[in-house]
């Protein structure tokens, strides 16, 4: 601890604090623009300086470290003339076409002009102008430099963020210019963190341009409803139009970033095939009624039913207070424990990883795991998956050089950030992690077991297809290292074998002393609090025992044979979501009554006989859990289109019918009933969402649910996933894209405009030994089912993995698998 | 006085290793092997070289800054970038006597356990870049360079790397981020390139010229350095002379000649006659420039300083009668608004427009009030720019405005030049 004075002012803080963080903690704000919290200094901009008593020059307090007995001016009045010297040179050149400028009432230098600047400028001179007219770079950026400050943020997200890396400077001195290649068109991640750091109106969103004036949008702090990561986001509208998404410094795990579908897809909320009102079908039409006769309709319907034939599936995008309400009404209001909240993996499946990974344990902040002096990353394409997850590893990494252990069939961005890659055969994630067991193993195990532990260690090298070396490399870093994070992705509920595998590689390391820490990375926005809400056949809220029923495959057999005379599906596609897309409709075909509520038309709401309008995130109010266990809070910005009603309100109403006290009526008063009912949420506060973190540690880490009382949940072994023993070359394996997820991203505009049909991935070695090249039209072709789509190659990746993201309409991936059937194999061919 | 870094200079196929060795080259380098590193570090200090690239740091004392670890990679990287208009000492070495560098780099890889070197040499330089790597290419063919050189077990290699045409790859940490394939542009400092710098590890950087002084002290020994010129800057020094004197060129001499001595006597006087001095700049552009009365000042690093300008990197610039004082201030600003960065606000955006107001003055579009502007805008980028360039830029001008400030006057009140 140092201590030293600022503005007079005496104040101790830790070594190395930086003068701009002291003076924050002493209460003094120093205007900045270069400096960004979540990035390297490089003290260019110069409008941070202050005095230092004793030295000459003014310093940048933004990369200078206090020293002990300093005694620093943050306002005096060289300090203050510097400043609006700085802001005078950066107004030289500068454009000054605030009227017309994106940025024009958000933007930081109209700010500090305002706050710190000369009042009147002294240059009189022809200002350099790098372009007239202002250039797209991508489908979603377009960029004026001449508004240019040269921070160098855009750069710098770009790289040490994103780990993109395709901006750069042009030229030298003033003619110094931030952008792509020579201006060229990018081919990027597409995020626009570039968009979001830059302080003025240089990188703006293209979706956005002349749509609106700041003081015109109004706003509300919420959660982005696509992967688990749980980023936060402040959503704005303009006449009851979504208008865009954005990050803020330093709140939120995510800080100022965002991914393309966080950033850019928010519109979905916009589109026009949004429902509006509730249907029942009549003579084989769905046909429009009123609420009343919609609900009086289900009620008579459901009337009578016995509650083991009726079931419930609902999607992990909808809320807790939700969820848990459409559970209360399964188990409590129609006597069903069939209950289910994803078409895609098994409830053993979840169950065990929910084991496995610990959930029941409570949660467990990314920034924890970025403590560890190992972190291994596994089952999951993380870049692709959770992009920001991606970003933190990587921001982190950089710094702290901690080991990053990548094991995935397919390479990805994240591999230049870890110290080993693992490339192993798709769904050998047992293979690898019990390698590794018995590797952590090695010598300690008896003699007389030694033949038997090298011939196992044999069959998991070749199941894997791992080399024993990078093995034992890890064995030596696991071995070595005190403390460890697994982070482990949905992989493991494609192919459950691993969850053994991790909940054996776990227990061993945590016998040998080793703070182990291990983080699930899921796909759905609120995933786990669909589990943890008890939206599940095996196991009621908080994990708790509760009378077993069937999950969707268990359903969907009981609708084949005839039994299950009503199901309710809210927010899930089935039909286009479910292995061997044929069998889940003709099931659905056998449902005696079918409710689908959901915000779009699907394949599954068009085999209805009640379609009930339900709502966007940005409509509702309530909590979403995300992957680390973290409650937040999602805010309700704009209202339902026509007569849409949230589905806390439709489940309500359907309860109501049967049950006048069913509730609780209001979305605040349901998490009061959580909040008892579930212990490990008993802390779950509204308020978690909406405190800035002024000091920049992003983490709040009060927002992370509670250990469960006694989690009814055990880790499983599962057999070893069949691989189809057809002779085509490519094992198909599936995940999702970096700008979709699941079917919902497929209704926003702007990320259909990033990309809309469907793309195979394989290595680059594959495609030149079939003679292909990425961007060519390939047909890809497997037992049941085959459809044409662009080829993407990408070096590094596994040898014979195909890769067809879960997102696309056009080439949906479902009818590669079979229901019941092993990993499906697929040739790929050239389209002539 | 005998010379010792422009010895070879002028005799014929001076730059082959034959006539080096013939003339008694690379015999320091087999003393130098035979000694302990840490020995040589302190015959430098001894000796009381001081870095000829600039700031006149001392040589030994910075090689004493790299950690003695031998497990880390250490690198050595001789700045050749000479970019300082009016600079041409480095260029002479290289062209005409490449193995005295390549010898003294050697020596003093050996001395701070560096096995890599790097010569950053300015692009424009083709001939010099060709010459080092031909003469680089002779040392390795005769065991001066490569493995396990002459038995000792020290390994050295050495590369040329050609510059990428601007003056900011001179600066020492912009002239690593260029070798490692980025922008050229300054790293914040700390960590100093002795505890981080090339590629983040322990890095000398060195002018060309500091470097050709290591052999003659491993020879000499230091004290026969130390007695040269002044105490606190001793040693030879190789003064660019340029503009208007009968003689331009390189003179060796012993630091701490006055400029009097220089111009009169060594560059045969001013060149025309009835066109006395005006005024000279006594250490390359950024130097600010000083008057007659100053004559007898003796050029070396703490004299200069005393003076408020700077030895900088030795070139002598001097201008007679006929000098048009605004032309020189914009011609000097104009090189360093052309050659800023980007990196810091001040310097990119403030050396710009304190060209454009000096273009106008010199071109008859002067206004009042113009000569307040200049100051406040140096004022405003003085002392807050990252790296020294900015700083250089300033203190050229501040020079001529101060001494000359009516001449600037006149332009903008006449719409002409006073001088021609
Ligand atoms: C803008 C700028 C340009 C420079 N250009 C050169 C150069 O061309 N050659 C050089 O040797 N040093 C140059 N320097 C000085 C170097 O940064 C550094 O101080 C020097 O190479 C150290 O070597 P020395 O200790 O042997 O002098 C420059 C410095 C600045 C700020
Ligand atoms: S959108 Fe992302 S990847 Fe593309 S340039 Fe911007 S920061 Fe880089
Ligand atoms: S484009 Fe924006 S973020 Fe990039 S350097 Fe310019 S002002 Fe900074
Ligand atoms: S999709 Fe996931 S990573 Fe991307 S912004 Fe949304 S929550 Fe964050
Ligand atoms: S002063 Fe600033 S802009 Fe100028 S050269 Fe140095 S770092 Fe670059
Ligand atoms: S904020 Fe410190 S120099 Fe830019």
């Amino acid at each position: 601890m140092v201590t030293v004075k600022i503005n007079g002012k005496e104040i101790t803080v830790e070594d190395n604090t930086l003068i701009l963080d002291a003076a924050r903690d002493a209460g003094y704000e120093i205007p900045t623009f270069c400096y960004q919290a979540d990035l390297m200094g490089i003290g260019s901009c110069r409008m941070c300086l202050v005095e230092i008593e004793g030295q000459k020059k003014l310093q940048p307090s933004c990369v200078t470290p206090v020293l002990h007995g300093m005694s620093i001016n943050t306002d005096s009045g060289t300090v203050q003339t510097a400043r609006a010297g700085v802001l005078e040179f950066l107004l030289a050149n500068h454009a000054m076409d605030c009227p017309v400028c994106d940025k024009g009432g958000e933007c930081e230098l109209q700010d500090m002009v305002h706050k710190h600047g000369p009042h009147k400028g002294r240059h009189a001179e022809p200002k350099f102008k790098f372009h007239d007219k202002d250039y797209v770079l991508s489908p979603v950026i377009i960029k004026n430099s001449n508004r240019c400050v040269q921070c160098m943020k855009c750069v710098r997200v770009c790289r040490e963020v994103v780990g993109q890396n395709v901006l750069g400077a042009l030229g030298r001195g003033d003619h110094q210019e931030p952008t792509s290649f020579f201006r060229a068109f990018m081919n990027c991640e597409m995020d626009g963190n570039c968009i979001e750091v830059c302080p003025v109106g240089c990188f703006m969103r293209l979706p956005y341009r002349y749509k609106s004036r700041p003081w015109d949008l109004k706003s509300s702090d919420t959660i982005c409803p696509y992967c688990a990561t749980g980023c936060r986001m402040v959503i704005e509208e303009r006449a009851g139009t979504l208008m865009r998404a954005k990050a803020q410094l330093g709140v939120g795990l995510n800080s100022e970033t965002l991914c393309a579908r966080g950033r850019f897809g928010q519109d979905f909320v916009n589109n026009p095939e949004r429902i509006n009102q509730p249907l029942v079908r009549r003579y084989g039409k769905l046909e429009p009624v009123t609420w009343e006769e919609a609900i009086s309709h289900i009620k008579e319907n459901l009337t009578a039913l016995d509650g083991d034939k009726i079931g419930g599936i609902a999607s992990p995008r909808l809320t807790n207070e939700e969820l848990y309400l459409f559970q209360k009404l399964m188990r409590e209001v129609l006597g069903s424990p069939n209950i289910d909240s994803s078409s895609r993996f098994s409830p053993d499946a979840v169950e065990g990883f929910v084991a496995a990974t610990g959930m029941g344990e409570g949660g467990v902040s990314v920034y924890d795991c970025m403590e560890a002096d190992t972190v291994l990353i596994i089952g999951t394409h993380l870049s692709d998956e959770n992009p920001v997850i991606d970003y933190i590893v990587r921001r982190i990494s950089a710094s702290r050089r901690m080991n990053v252990i990548i094991a995935s069939p397919r390479a990805m961005k994240l591999d230049s950030s870890a110290n080993i890659v693992l490339r192993h055969n798709v769904a050998s994630e047992n293979a690898v992690l019990t390698s590794l067991v018995i590797g952590l193993n090695e010598g300690k195990l008896a003699d007389t077991l030694k033949g038997m532990h090298e011939a196992q260690l044999d069959a998991n090298l070749k199941a894997s297809g791992v080399s024993a070396d990078l093995i034992s490399t890890v064995v030596n870093r696991l071995a070595a290292s005190s403390s460890i994070a697994i982070i482990a992705g949905t992989d493991f509920l494609r192919y459950p074998e691993g969850i053994s595998g991790l909940g054996l590689l776990k227990d061993l390391l945590k016998s040998r002393g080793k703070k182990v820490t291990v983080m699930p990375v899921l796909d759905r926005a609120n995933q786990r609090g669909a589990w943890e809400m008890g939206v599940h056949p095996g196991f009621g809220p908080g994990y708790s025992e509760t009378r077993k029923g069937l999950g969707t495959e268990g359903m969907l057999d009981a609708a084949m044979k005839g039994e299950l005379e009503a199901l309710y599906v809210v927010g899930s596609d089935v039909a286009s979501m479910y292995p061997g897309d044929d069998f889940a409709r003709t099931a659905l075909s056998k449902v005696g009554f079918l409710i689908v509520q959901d915000m779009f038309m699907t394949e599954t709401a068009r085999q209805a006989h009640v379609v009930l309008p339900g709502a966007a995130h940005a409509e509702k109010d309530g909590t979403y859990t995300n992957q680390e266990g973290r409650a937040q809070v999602i805010k309700k910005l704009l209202t339902a289109p026509g007569r849409a009603k949230q589905d806390i309100n439709i489940i309500r109403a359907i309860g109501e019918s049967f049950d006048r006290s069913f509730g609780p009526k209001h979305f605040a008063l349901v998490l009061d009933e959580i909040r008892k009912e579930v212990p490990s949420y008993a802390d779950v506060s509204l308020s978690f969402n909406n405190k800035r973190n002024t000091d920049n540690k992003l983490d709040n880490r009060g927002a992370l649910v509670k250990a469960a009382a006694a989690p009814a949940v055990k880790v499983k072994s599962f057999n070893p996933a069949s691989v189809e023993t057809s002779g085509a070359r490519f094992i198909l394996t599936t995940g999702n894209h970096l700008f979709h997820s699941g079917r919902s991203s497929m209704k926003s505009e702007t990320l259909l405009g990033l990309l809309k049909g469907a793309v195979v991935e394989i290595s680059e070695e594959d495609a030149a030994s079939l003679g292909l090249k990425s961007g060519e039209k390939v047909r890809v072709k497997g037992a049941n089912f085959e459809a044409q789509m662009t080829l993407l190659t990408k070096k590094g990746t596994k040898s014979g993995v195909a890769f067809i993201a879960e997102n696309f309409d056009d080439a949906p991936v479902n009818r590669y698998f079979r229901r019941g059937g092993g990993i499906p194999r697929v040739d790929i061919i050239k389209t002539i | 006085m005998e010379k010792v870094l422009l010895k070879n200079l002028g005799k014929p196929g001076s730059h082959t290793l034959a006539n080096y060795v013939a003339s008694g080259g690379y015999k320091a380098f087999s003393t130098a092997l035979k000694m302990k590193p840490d020995n040589i570090i302190q015959m430098v200090k001894d000796s009381g070289l001081r870095g000829r690239g600039g700031a006149g740091f001392s040589t030994g004392l910075k090689w004493s800054f790299i950690p003695k670890d031998p497990t880390l990679q250490k690198y050595l990287c001789c700045n050749a970038d000479e970019g300082e208009p009016g600079t041409f000492k480095d260029r002479g070495i290289i062209d005409h006597d490449p193995h005295l560098l390549i010898e003294g780099m050697a020596i003093s890889c050996y001395a701070i356990g560096a096995s890599k070197s790097y010569i950053y040499i300015r692009g424009e330089f083709v001939f010099g870049a060709e010459r080092l790597q031909e003469a680089i290419d002779e040392a390795y063919a005769n065991g001066y360079l490569g493995k396990n050189i002459q038995g000792s077990g020290f390994d050295l290699d050495m590369y040329v790397h050609r510059g990428f045409g601007a003056y900011i790859c001179g600066e020492e940490t912009a002239l690593l981020e260029s070798i490692e394939g980025y922008r050229a542009q300054p790293r914040k400092k700390p960590p100093f390139p002795a505890l981080a710098g090339l590629y983040g590890k322990p890095t000398v950087i060195n002018n060309v010229e500091t470097l050709s002084c290591i052999p003659a002290i491993v020879e000499k020994g230091p004290e026969w350095f130390s007695k040269m010129g002044p105490v606190k800057s001793p040693g030879p020094k190789i003064y660019c002379v340029s503009g208007h004197v009968k003689k331009p060129g390189l003179y060796e001499l012993p630091m701490g000649t006055t400029a009097r001595d220089i111009i009169y006597n060594h560059c045969g006087g001013m060149l025309r006659d009835g066109k006395p001095l005006k005024a000279f700049i006594p250490g390359g552009v950024s130097a600010p420039l000083l008057m007659p009365a100053d004559l007898d000042t003796p050029l070396d690093f703490d004299s200069l300083a005393a003076k408020g300008t700077m030895l900088g990197s030795g070139a002598v610039i001097v201008m007679d009668t006929s000098t048009c004082m605004v032309k020189t201030a914009y011609i000097i600003n104009r090189f360093f608004s052309h050659e800023s960065c980007g990196k810091c606000t001040p310097c990119r955006d403030g050396t710009p427009w304190l060209t454009r107001i000096l273009k106008r003055i010199e071109h008859g579009e002067g206004r009042p009030g113009d000569l307040e502007l200049l100051d406040g805008v140096c004022d405003n980028i003085f002392g807050r720019t990252f790296c020294p360039l900015g700083d250089g830029a300033v203190m050229a001008l501040r020079g001529a405005l101060k001494n000359f400030r009516e001449e600037f006057q006149y332009h903008i009140d006449h719409k002409r030049c006073m001088v021609s």
